[in-house]
């Protein structure tokens, strides 16, 4: 009888915890490391990314801007390629064809995806290059990265490419954590960058007044942040073993 | 006294433009002032002449290398390649018009000058709205060079780069004073810029002398530096945009040239003085290269394949790239954020089979930083 209480108490133990950071991500106060996790839990937990979702809904409105519901972006993409009823034709057909003839076919099919998907998403513009061009066969089953890039000097026009990992299950939550990772790290390497920016520009020494924050040494910072990590990989190997003793 | 002598000695600048201290302007000095300048222009002048004559040599002997051997015998071949580096060398001249002597003598003053005089004023950085105040300070004694930066206003910091060697040279300043050319080209900075000199406003309680400096390409941005009439130091800089909006200036509201005072502050960060040739290196693990960037850049210092930092100079704007391998899966992705005229650009991919975060930091444009990022390779 104990075991099922333990074992949901350290559940919602998790939850709040997890929680609490997206509450932190969204008033941007939470440390890169937290989000990556975040990142991470999103994906086991359904729960965690309606609740990111929710939360960047009260913001998008709050800013006044235009909101779209687009809840779960992922899965409805997904619903598009699974009623497509060629792709089924191939799926199915993939299994019996030798494995030759089934790999062309496949490409093929795959580019039938890749039209559907892209009457879902709307893209412009040139391609800039592409991501991985040797993981081709897996383009058409993920979906473009929206893109949060403001195209300022419109010299070239910029086009969300496809990536080659499965489809992002954080959609709408994307933007926000990207331009979040952004922030943080200009302001981790801002130091780094002005030390040769310094040695190298008319500018020189007052190239440090662009650094969000000065820190005592930069060697500190690598320290910091390798202990850090340290420190997570500790505390999830720590909570492995629990779980594996709990159970 | 000293001081003053000291940068006029250095400044081909102070040649032309005399400084108003009636006590240093001897006849005797100025004209023991001006020999070793010329000579040392006019030889410098050669040596360019040289360098480029042999690159075309080089250049001419490739191409015509097969036909020359096929119907001419030696002799001849030394007759047709000499010649054609004479005519070469005219045809040089005509190709890079733009860096008019006065452009370049201001480049190669300002350069040195901020390297080799002892100044130190208050200096503010707009950025939009936005408004930063500091204290600059830079001396020398014994070819060694000490500068801070204080802040006056946000974060109570100081930067102080100590004994730094200022004959030591870097990229970005030889760009400058046009003592290396940029790899691939010959012209240097003028390949990439367009410059005009014209009179500049009062900075600071001082004249000044403006230089604007256009990108002939959209992947970096435009300046107009005003440089003090007397020492050609930079007393206001601004960083313009394509579209010709002002995107950051910084401005000396006070100037003068003697040395800074000692000051305190809660952070003080000791800047490194990390060597062109020689500097340390965070290795990442995965080897990997930039293999687009616009025209003109070249690398600031020797980063190994694998290093953390990789960083670019094209002698006015500068940008760094940082990869950094991840120990968990992040879904691919950009982001994009600017202060003034820096960009970080971050996007996360997979990288052979690591995944990684790749930030490209710079004052450069966002698509010139997204396109960077878009170059980037294993190797």
């Amino acid at each position: 009888m104990k075991k099922p209480v333990s074992n949901v108490g350290t559940q919602d133990e998790v939850r709040s915890v997890a929680e609490e950071a997206l509450s932190a991500l969204m008033d941007d106060e939470s440390p890169e490391l937290e989000l990556r996790r975040l990142l991470k839990s999103g994906d086991s937990d359904p729960d965690l990314k309606q609740q990111w979702f929710r939360y960047n809904l009260a913001r998008t409105a709050m800013h006044g801007e235009d909101i779209t519901f687009d809840s779960d972006f992922a899965a409805r993409v997904r619903a598009v390629i699974d009623a497509d009823p060629e792709q089924q034709q191939f799926d199915q057909q993939g299994q019996n064809e030798p494995s030759e003839r089934a790999g062309w076919i496949q490409s093929l099919g795959s580019f039938a995806v890749a039209a559907t998907v892209a009457c879902v998403v709307v893209i412009g513009g040139q391609q800039l290059a592409s991501v991985d061009s040797e993981n081709a066969e897996s383009v058409a089953r993920v979906a473009p990265i929206p893109v949060g890039v403001v195209n300022t000097t419109g010299a070239v026009p910029v086009q969300a490419s496809f990536g080659t990992t499965a489809l992002p299950a954080l959609q709408p939550a994307d933007r926000t954590a990207y331009r979040e990772l952004a922030r943080q790290r200009l302001r981790r390497f801002s130091q780094e960058h002005a030390e040769h920016a310094s040695l190298n520009t008319p500018q020189g020494m007052l190239t440090f007044a662009r650094v969000p924050l000065v820190t005592q040494e930069l060697r500190d910072l690598n320290e910091l942040r390798e202990m850090r990590e340290l420190r997570e990989k500790r505390e999830e190997t720590r909570d492995e073993a629990r779980d594996a003793g709990s159970q | 006294m000293v001081l003053y002598k000291q940068f006029l000695l250095k400044t081909p600048l102070g040649l032309q433009r005399v400084p108003c201290v009636p006590s240093l302007r001897g006849p005797s000095e100025l004209r023991a002032r001006k020999e070793p300048n010329e000579r040392g222009g006019k030889a410098e002048q050669k040596v360019q002449k040289v360098q480029k004559g042999q690159k075309e040599l080089r250049e001419k002997q490739y191409s015509f290398r097969s036909s020359v051997r096929a119907c001419i015998g030696s002799f001849a071949l030394v007759i047709t390649t000499v010649s054609s580096v004479v005519a070469q060398d005219s045809a040089q001249e005509d190709e890079c018009p733009q860096m008019d002597a006065k452009v370049q003598s201001l480049l190669q003053a300002m350069s040195r000058n901020s390297a080799d005089i002892d100044y130190s004023g208050v200096v503010t950085l707009q950025r939009g709205s936005d408004m930063q105040i500091m204290r600059y300070s830079h001396s020398v004694s014994a070819g060694r060079a000490t500068e801070a930066i204080s802040r006056l206003t946000g974060q109570d910091a100081r930067i102080v780069r100590e004994a730094h060697p200022t004959a030591r040279k870097y990229p970005g300043h030889e760009l400058l004073r046009a003592e290396k050319a940029a790899s691939g080209t010959l012209c240097g900075l003028t390949d990439h810029y367009r410059f005009r000199v014209r009179e500049g406003d009062r900075i600071a309680g001082r004249d000044s002398v403006r230089l604007q400096v256009e990108p002939m390409d959209m992947y970096r941005y435009g300046y107009v530096l005003e440089l003090d009439n007397e020492s050609a130091l930079m007393l206001r800089s601004t960083t313009m945009s394509v579209d010709q909006r002002e995107i950051e200036q910084f401005q000396f509201a006070s100037f003068d040239l003697n040395p800074g005072r000692e000051e305190q502050a809660a952070v003080e960060h000791r800047a490194g003085n990390p060597h062109p040739q020689e500097s340390s290196h965070l290795r990442t693990g995965p080897a990997w290269s930039v293999s687009w960037m616009p025209k003109g850049f070249m690398a600031t210092d020797s980063a190994p394949p694998d290093s953390a930092r990789k960083s670019y100079t094209d002698g006015f704007a500068s940008f760094s790239v940082f990869m950094e391998p991840l120990n968990a899966a992040i879904k691919p992705g950009e982001g994009v954020e600017r202060q003034g005229s820096t960009v970080c650009y971050t996007r996360g991919m997979v990288f052979g089979r690591v995944p990684v975060l790749l930030t490209v930091l710079g004052e450069i444009p966002t698509n010139t930083a997204r396109m960077v990022a878009d170059s980037v390779r294993m190797r």
